[in-house]
């Protein structure tokens, strides 16, 4: 248990929230040209590392918006937490 | 609407707390981002927008709640009867919101059901199962939070000191109402 800052409604338990796997995954903007591989390699391989990753969550309890993270998967720090759109504010 | 028979018809009273269903309550859900819209919803119901988050803002009669940066939840005061016709507001809305693509406004005054819970004890009967800390949103009048009690999603609006109204998915309402009369009886 873990307590997120949302965005927009300030801070929250994390029971509230969902996570929406790993963020920053751009869509091939030509995906009829891509082999099975490659669109796989897009839908489905993800990254899980031990470390500071960027997650997409969601706030599904309280205002249902979507939201990014920068959190430490080894003791769930959160470094950062920013809107979508906008780019990590740490690397 | 819906002819809807409460699991609680009277109030559940219990030493300083008081648990009433109340229905039927207008309740519209409004959506939009477009500036017009703003002005469109201050002009026609005579209440500003709340833009800051977690807070309300009302008027005699109605109350409307933030409930994300481009939703609102407006609901009346007094409940619906054949004087106060609920498409009024709702037909109202709809023509100068709706119509010209401002933004939507949607009658769900069947979806959610208010409970109000009164007395000393409302925010211990809260934290028995309830994440959030309601440490700040006691202090100010007319705050609003969406979170999970008893793991159901609910909208609690405090609308005076140890008064608030709680707002749950109608077909939660039972359980809910049967887990705070238990919840309630044990303190």
């Amino acid at each position: 248990m873990f307590l997120i800052n949302c965005p927009y409604c300030g801070e929250r338990d994390q029971s509230e929230f969902s996570s929406g796997g790993e963020a920053h995954i751009v869509r091939p903007k030509q995906p009829k040209e891509l082999s099975d591989d490659q669109w796989a390699e897009f839908l489905f391989m993800r990254k899980n590392i031990k470390g500071v990753q960027f997650e997409r969550w969601n706030h599904a309890h309280g205002c249902r918006k979507w939201f990014n993270m920068a959190r430490d998967t080894s003791n769930d720090k959160i470094h950062a937490v920013y809107k979508m759109g906008e780019k990590p504010p740490i690397k | 609407m819906l002819s809807y028979n409460s699991v609680v018809n009277d109030s559940i009273k219990y030493n300083d707390l008081t648990i009433s269903v109340v229905e039927s309550i207008t309740k519209i859900n409004l959506r939009g981002k477009k500036r017009d819209f703003i002005t469109k919803i201050g002009k026609s119901i005579s209440i500003l927008l709340p833009t800051e988050s977690n807070t309300s803002s009302n008027n005699e009669d109605l109350n409307l709640l933030w409930l994300s940066p481009d939703e609102w939840m407006l609901y009346e005061n007094e409940k619906i009867n054949s004087e106060n016709d609920i498409y009024n507001l709702e037909d109202e809305l709809f023509k100068e919101i709706s119509k010209i693509n401002y933004g939507s406004v949607t009658n769900i005054t069947d979806h959610w059901v208010m409970i109000n819970l009164k007395g000393q004890k409302v925010y211990e009967l809260l934290s028995t199962s309830c994440p959030f800390d309601f440490k700040n949103f006691k202090q100010n009048k007319g705050s609003v939070v969406q979170t999970i009690f008893n793991h159901i999603d609910v909208i609690i609006h405090h609308k005076k000191s140890n008064d608030l109204n709680l707002f749950v998915r109608r077909s939660f309402c039972d359980h809910l109402l049967s887990w705070m009369r238990d919840a309630a009886s044990r303190m």
